[in-house]
């Protein structure tokens, strides 16, 4: 495997979404979570531009690093919440959470190294973006047709409850 | 040039030329910056029947923002005490990495572009976006009431008029057939999408204002509300870092409303003798006065007022024109 500008940006990226993984769990602050969580966002959207994704990257960007951590600030600015988690538990819980750990990482890198993918030239690289958008409203027209319909679903339920939450408030 | 360097092997010659690359545009863009301010100042000067800067540099006041920016740089950098000390460090970067990260896809002539990627249009609106994660995390950790209320309504502001200022986009990405900045410009060759789509370009106009937290969707940082809003606590390099970021959009803002909907570095025709650059900076020009002027001469909104017209007047508006396009667009394809 030789070195190139792909394999550092790679290695760049995976470790900063690692990282931003890594402390999303070990800070203690909530706000602090959610920043160490755009970190990785933004880390994974770096790696589907490797893969040439570019469409996948920037939506990956607008709405969760954008639109999701935004509404996830807000929630956690606007409502009380303790300002730091209690601390973890000591003892023999935490040497087999270890080994529990452990064993996991085993079997996964042993699932990965065996893996056999076999690689085949294919043209989804080259304008993703229109061939994404040509599949979407060829192939899969129903399934999606059915997901707008379940976000609207969901966005009537959202001011249905918002509603009742203010009639509740004009009466008290 | 750029496009041989991205697809050779990389050295650390390669580095070199790109970090050469960025920095000189860097300093175009801070060029901008120092310029713009003052001449917004003098046009707005000029407008409320002042003179505007005329002591330091001359009779036209030509090193005052340099001298401001000089007085910025020896100043105190203050950390107040109850903040939130590596929130508070971190956010003038979020907030200004951004900034400068939309520059790289904007074509500003056909040889002058750093990237030409497929999905240019939605990079500039992405990327945009992450700017306002630094002015939340700003405004919490000041771990001030004025800059929380600045922060919150500065989310609040950016997400609901992000999606009618994408919304308003679809017409002309509905006309060109794609994303791609280029595409885009070499489409208005004959007409210019201001002409095809001027609903777009008002909606466009407005949301874009408002997203860069200018007159009169200033709210974030109203001063005669919340003092400085967001940023009240920062002072010195920090604090010029957002008014450089919030510059840096200015500049990224004109360049991608000149690109959409004045046709790039496109010549109006019998005059395409003069070259593109010069055409593209008077069009630039043109909407960076028209930015100007908007910002000297209306009040600004109340936030309900600011929420309803997001939601009730532009979103429904701009969903109209996607709607208008499509059906004026399969007409027109019948004959």
């Amino acid at each position: 495997m030789s070195v190139s500008g792909e394999l550092i940006a790679f290695f760049g990226l995976a470790l900063v979404a690692i990282l931003g993984g890594v402390l999303l769990i070990t800070l203690t602050k909530v706000v602090h979570m959610v920043i160490a969580l755009v970190f990785t966002f933004l880390s994974i959207a770096g790696i589907y531009l490797l893969l040439s994704a570019e469409f996948v990257a920037i939506v990956q960007i607008l709405i969760y690093s954008g639109a999701i951590t935004i509404v996830m600030l807000f929630g956690i600015m606007l409502t009380k919440h303790r300002e730091n988690d209690e601390p973890a538990k000591g003892g023999w819980q935490r040497f087999f959470l270890l080994l529990a750990i452990a064993g996991f990482a085993v079997a996964v890198y042993l699932g990965i190294y065996n893996l056999d993918i076999p690689v085949q030239p294919t043209a989804l690289h080259e304008e993703n973006t229109k061939q994404i958008g040509i599949e979407l409203f060829s192939k899969y027209v129903i399934p999606f047709e059915v997901m707008s319909v379940l976000l609207l679903v969901a966005l009537v339920g959202a001011i249905v409850l918002a509603k009742k939450d203010d009639e509740e408030g004009d009466r008290s | 040039m750029i496009k041989d360097l991205l697809h050779s092997a990389p050295s650390l010659l390669n580095f070199g030329i790109y970090f050469g690359l960025a920095v000189l545009l860097l300093f175009v863009v801070l060029g901008f910056v120092t310029y713009g301010i003052l001449s917004e100042r003098k046009i707005m000067g000029f407008m409320q029947l002042r003179i505007g800067p005329n002591q330091i540099g001359g009779k036209w006041g030509l090193l005052q923002t340099v001298a401001d920016v000089l007085k910025l740089l020896i100043k105190e950098d203050t950390i107040p005490k109850k903040a939130d000390r590596p929130l508070y460090i971190l956010a003038p970067v979020i907030a200004f990495a951004p900034a400068f990260m939309v520059l790289a896809t904007l074509p500003f002539t056909d040889a002058f572009q750093f990237a030409d990627i497929g999905v240019g249009l939605l990079y500039y609106v992405a990327i945009s976006g992450i700017s306002t994660i630094g002015i939340v995390t700003a405004g919490w950790a000041s771990n001030n009431k004025y800059s929380l209320i600045g922060g919150m309504r500065a989310a609040a502001q950016m997400i609901s008029y992000e999606i009618p200022l994408v919304m308003s986009l679809v017409g002309i990405v509905l006309l060109t057939g794609s994303l791609n900045l280029n595409d885009i410009v070499a489409a208005q060759e004959k007409v210019w999408f201001i002409f095809l789509q001027p609903i777009a370009f008002i909606i466009f106009m407005i949301a874009s204002v408002a997203e860069l937290n200018r007159v009169p969707f200033d709210l974030p940082e109203a001063e005669s509300e919340l003092v400085a809003g967001y940023h009240v606590e920062y002072s010195g390099f920090r604090w010029a870092f957002f008014m450089l970021s919030e510059y840096v959009y200015m500049f990224a803002m004109a360049t991608l409303t000149t690109v959409l909907f004045l046709g790039g570095w496109n010549s109006i025709p019998f005059l395409d003798f003069i070259p593109q650059a010069i055409w593209f900076g008077l069009k630039f020009s043109a909407v960076f006065y028209i930015l100007v002027w908007i910002r000297v001469t209306f009040p600004r909104l109340r936030a309900d007022q600011l929420m309803e017209f997001g939601w009730k007047v532009l979103l429904p508006v701009a969903l109209a024109n996607i709607f208008l396009t499509a059906i004026i667009k399969e007409i027109v394809n019948l004959f």
